[in-house]
């Protein structure tokens, strides 16, 4: 029964190649589109080595200070992490690191430019690395002002052409660093752990970090469990709110402990003197976009398989005539319908891939690693068999009711 | 001889946009089992409707209709269906055959409504085709056939799950005249040989008196 | 003709809805992409203003970890001044620095000329200003540069003059405009010499040092790109032995190199620059390669609209076949009827090819009543009728040509259809 339905299908399909074509290409595109964003971002905001406690760890990614004809809107400075974002309850281990930097090496005479961030010790017990050779640097480092670096994979290849690193200096930004440890690419989107070169953060050129409450530092607060995130939110916004500011011009200071997709919502979202992130409403641009890049092609998709089965109202009429029940009829059109989305689904995820390739090849976003993993894989034919339902059952369950009579005689109104 | 098909005070009307019509009035009809029945009148008089009535693919307005001794007015879709499938057989005048499908697809149709294994299904399509003598055509297309040799790919399909009734409407419409003797020949053997009720629509007096009893009808009602 | 297709069309409004907004949704999102591509298209023909072979600028940055993190500085502009106000001392000191780098550059033999400024091209640093004078508002771009600057970064100078030494002793201020705004401020008239008298609300007498004068006019300084709109520019003088606390700063060191310069150059600059202040970070980049960087910027907003288009464009092709077809099938009685009629397959098919433009008609032209209110009511003021005018003309003939591709199958299907057996479904 099944042999016959796809033998048919194949055969429908080829016989109206345009139209066959169309619905593919409509289905496939449609595919390419939701399966790369997924994938962008998943790889942004998922869960990635090494960022693999993600799930319990608050981060503090933005600042605004407000007065009463400006606001000033930033990355928290050094100052205000560390006098108010420590021991804080429920957080098991806190680290500041800085945004990475672009700094410019001139070895034997070539340019080599890599991004630099600097950290606390913290940052690595908190972060799980991989080291492929050596490990990071400690607390003692940091206190001594070290001036010692983890590089990444592409570093070593970059200074020492993929020898052993560990031992040897480097230069960056007129500063000389002994490399302690080499760790895998962190792909340049994973904000938090990202980098080329890490190295502690006293080794700064001038110590006016530390004096200053707004500017260049992120904080990490890993919570026993994210049970405790409340609590943590809510006493960090009470001791900002009663912190100190710089000067009288400035009346109002917030950093908030959030996600990451919390502190990029809040950075599209939030209203000037609006303390909260309203991830909620990213989502609902996110799931908005989604929605309607699936439902257009679907309503499509319905149209067409509404004529494809029209065009064979005969068909029907002599299927129904020899016994077929609705339910036959049905389940004959849907698998039909099947095939189709099925076959540009894989179309789709085989673009899709492709794409994604090209990507992470391409130097638009450097160490980009965007790949379909299972999860999204899994998505994608979810996806590809909710098309194929959505736009097969209503017109299969429209010819199922048509009248044999009128099936036959070829009036498909 | 038992009753194959009974028609009892049957109306059939078509009710579209506020316009009534009247396709049949008060039809009686009984025919037994092994009858070749014509049933012959003007175009416009209701004998494609009497047709579709008795073979389920119409429901009366008003009046019972019993086949094999079965009573199905009450009947839902899927009962019907599967009264189709059992006991009868549809032959049109355009003949209808599925152009994606070759020939032994064609045929099997009737069976992949029933519970049955592929092998057995291809077995019995192609006995069916042999009855017909078509056997050399099994992979062709429909396209690929005269409209003789694809009417007679109807007759094999109507008849492969070997139902009691056979309804023809027109057979021979869209053929040649010998084409149509052919036919005629093989609607002829089937009754004789398999006992097989056949009622058929005709306009051709010729072939109507071959057939043992004509029905008239005129405007939906019968006449003699 | 055109009533009964008219009549047929509305007759069907309801499997027409679909495709309708879908043609609707694809014209605007067309016309947007059009209008963006055409602008940078009509942009990049325009003169840059400045060189970009044999240009590098260095970005000089006195404490390394607060770095160069994008801060947002809003004002409601009820500040007095456009940039925020600093201590004295370090600023003095600062500048003191840069006239020694500056120095210490000079001595390198690749270089050409050396200047520092305070925006320089495809930075991604904006400075604006907005004036009014006789109750008239303009607004425009600023930058601030070294005696040196013009001839580093190759300016063309229309009028007048560059800043100088003569420049030393006036009681004013003098400024560079671009002709752009010589022509909007002083349309009638010799710019050079004049001054840009602001009506500034009880300030004017305060401190007249503050006057602008123009000493020069410039052809252009695009520092935005080849992809931006033109915009009016004013350039100030940057004094390094300045010690006045309120006057532009200069944190970009333009340096010009000779031909054949290789860019081995920028590690010995690099190092000069080191040795001199070892406090500091410089970011240097070569401008092709900057430009290089922006542009892709630039394109990025582009690209991505083009690939929702596309999206949308995939998406009529797929709705107006799938209901072609339809219409096709449901009216192949119809068709024969009218073959038996008289009509040729020729007519049959411009009978379905007429819909199809009917259809597609209505869509675009409540489209084009959308999108001609964004010319109308100027709310993009950089971008020109002419600009609006050309896009729109494409994105109309994309989405007719796609229409008519999709209605060339099934009009020939109908087209197809022999009377007789359309007929036979009786």
């Amino acid at each position: 029964m099944l042999r016959s339905y796809l033998k048919l299908a194949w055969r429908v399909l080829w016989r109206r190649k345009f139209f066959t074509l169309i619905s593919l290409f409509g289905i496939s595109f449609t595919l390419v589109v939701l399966m790369v964003a997924t994938a962008v971002l998943d790889h942004v905001f998922a869960p990635l080595a090494p960022e693999v406690r993600q799930a319990r760890t608050l981060g503090i990614f933005r600042a605004r200070m407000i007065g009463d004809h400006r606001s000033q809107t930033s990355m928290p400075g050094y100052q205000l992490l560390d006098t108010y974002a420590r021991n804080l309850p429920g957080v098991e281990r806190m680290a500041i690191f800085s945004m990475a930097q672009t700094v410019y090496s001139y070895p034997s005479g070539q340019r080599i430019k890599s991004l630099l961030k600097r950290t606390d010790a913290e940052y690595w017990r908190i972060l799980d690395f991989t080291f492929l050779e050596g490990g990071p640097f400690t607390d003692q480092d940091v206190a001594n002002a070290s001036f010692v670096a983890v590089i990444n994979q592409t570093t070593r290849d970059r200074f020492f052409g993929g020898a052993p690193a560990v031992g040897r200096t480097l230069e960056a930004d007129g500063q000389r660093f002994r490399v302690i440890g080499v760790v895998p690419d962190v792909p340049v989107l994973r904000l938090v752990a990202n980098g080329d070169i890490y190295a502690p953060v006293t080794t700064a050129k001038s110590d006016a970090y530390t004096r200053q409450l707004m500017g260049g530092f992120g904080g990490l607060l890993l919570a026993r469990s994210p049970a405790d995130f409340p609590a943590i939110k809510a006493e960090l916004a009470t001791r900002i709110r009663a912190a100190q500011l710089p000067d009288k011009q400035w009346q109002r200071l917030f950093a908030p402990a959030e996600t990451f997709f919390e502190s990029i919502a809040g950075n599209l979202f939030g209203g000037r003197d609006d303390e909260r992130s309203h991830p909620e409403r990213l989502w609902a641009v996110i799931v908005t976009a989604m929605l309607l890049f699936s439902l257009l092609p679907a309503v499509n998709l319905v149209n067409l398989n509404m004529s494809r089965i029209m065009e064979r109202a005969s068909e029907i009429g002599v299927r129904k005539a020899f016994g077929a029940s609705s339910r036959a009829l049905v389940a004959q059109f849907i698998v039909e319908n099947l095939v189709l989305t099925l076959v540009g689904g894989a179309a789709g995820l085989s673009l899709s891939a492709l794409v994604l390739r090209a990507l992470n090849t391409s130097s638009l976003i450097p160490h980009a690693h965007f790949t379909i993993n299972v999860r999204i894989f899994l998505y994608g034919l979810g996806l590809a068999m909710f098309f194929g339902l959505l736009s097969g059952v209503y017109p299969a369950w429209r010819m199922s009711r048509l009248h044999p009579v009128q099936a036959l005689k070829g009036a498909s109104r | 001889m038992q009753t194959m098909i009974q028609l009892e005070g049957v109306d059939k009307v078509y009710r579209t946009d506020r316009i009534e019509t009247v396709a049949l009035s008060s039809i009686n009809l009984d025919v037994k089992a092994g009858e070749f029945v014509s049933v012959m009148g003007p175009s416009g008089c209701g004998k494609s409707t009497l047709l579709n009535v008795i073979g389920l693919l119409d429901e009366p307005t008003k009046g019972r209709v019993q086949l094999n001794g079965t009573a199905v007015s009450s009947y839902r879709d899927a009962a019907l269906a599967k009264m189709r499938n059992r006991e009868l057989g549809f032959i049109f005048q355009t003949f209808h055959l599925i152009p994606d499908l070759s020939v032994a697809d064609n045929v099997e149709i009737p069976l992949l409504y029933r519970r049955m294994a592929g092998a057995e299904r291809r077995k019995l399509a192609l006995a069916a085709l042999e009855r017909v003598g078509l056997t050399s055509r099994i992979h062709h297309f429909p396209s690929q056939l005269s409209g003789g040799q694809q009417q007679r790919v109807a007759i094999a399909r109507a008849v492969v799950g070997s139902p009691r009734i056979l309804l023809a409407d027109e057979p021979t419409g869209n053929l040649d005249s010998q084409m149509g003797d052919e036919i005629m020949h093989l609607l002829h053997g089937l009754q004789k040989d398999s006992g097989t009720t056949i009622v058929m629509v005709t306009h051709d007096p010729r072939l109507a008196d071959q057939t043992q009893r004509i029905v008239r009808l005129f405007d939906g009602r019968q006449v003699q | 003709m055109t009533r009964h297709l008219l009549t047929l069309v509305w007759n069907r409004k309801r499997s027409n809805l679909l495709i309708a907004v879908e043609v609707l949704l694809s014209f605007i999102v067309l016309s947007a992409v059009t209008t963006l591509a055409v602008f940078y298209a009509d942009n990049y023909r325009k003169p840059l203003g400045f060189s970009v072979d044999r240009i590098w600028v260095i970005s000089a940055e006195a404490h390394a970890s607060s770095g160069r993190t994008s801060m947002t500085v809003e004002s409601d502009g009820s500040d007095t001044a456009a940039a925020p106000k600093r201590a004295d001392r370090p600023r003095i000191e600062r500048r003191a620095m840069m006239a020694q780098l500056l120095l210490a550059l000079r001595d390198l033999p690749e270089v050409e000329a050396v200047a520092a400024a305070a925006v320089t091209p495809y930075g991604g640093n904006t400075w604006t200003s907005d004036i009014e004078i006789g109750g008239r508002h303009h607004r425009f771009g600023m930058s601030a540069g070294t005696d040196d600057f013009a001839r580093t970064m190759g300016l063309e100078m229309l009028r007048g003059r560059w800043f100088t030494r003569e420049d030393d002793g006036s009681a004013w201020r003098p400024v560079v405009i671009n002709d752009r705004l010589a022509r909007e401020l002083f349309p009638a008239g010799d710019p050079i010499g004049q001054f840009i008298a602001e009506d500034r609300p009880g300030d004017a007498a305060a401190n007249p040092a503050d006057r602008m004068r123009v000493v020069g006019v410039i052809r252009e300084y695009r520092k935005d790109g080849e992809y931006a709109a033109p915009e009016n520019f004013v350039f100030d003088r940057v004094r390094l032995d300045d010690t006045r606390a309120d006057v532009a700063d200069a944190r970009d060191i333009v340096i010009r190199v000779r031909p054949g310069t290789t860019a081995a150059f920028e590690a010995r600059a690099v190092t000069a620059l080191r040795n001199a202040a070892p406090d500091w970070t410089f970011q240097a980049e070569s401008l092709t390669q900057s430009r290089d960087t922006a542009l892709q910027y630039w394109l990025a907003p582009l690209t991505a609209a083009a690939v929702v288009s596309l999206f949308l464009l995939v998406m009529v092709a797929m709705g107006l076949s799938g209901v072609l077809w339809l219409h096709v099938t449901q009216r192949t009685r119809e068709v024969g009827l009218r073959r038996a009629k008289g009509a040729t397959a020729v007519n049959i098919r411009r009978q379905l090819v007429g819909e199809v433009v009917v259809l597609t008609g209505i869509a675009t032209l409540v489209g084009l009543a959308i999108v001609v209110q964004f010319p109308i009511l100027e709310v993009f003021s950089a971008v020109s009728p002419f600009v609006y005018g050309v896009s729109l003309a494409i994105s109309l003939v994309c989405i007719f040509l796609l229409a008519m591709a999709c209605a060339w199958t099934p009009a020939r299907m109908a087209s197809l259809v022999p009377p007789a057996e359309a007929l036979r479904y009786e």
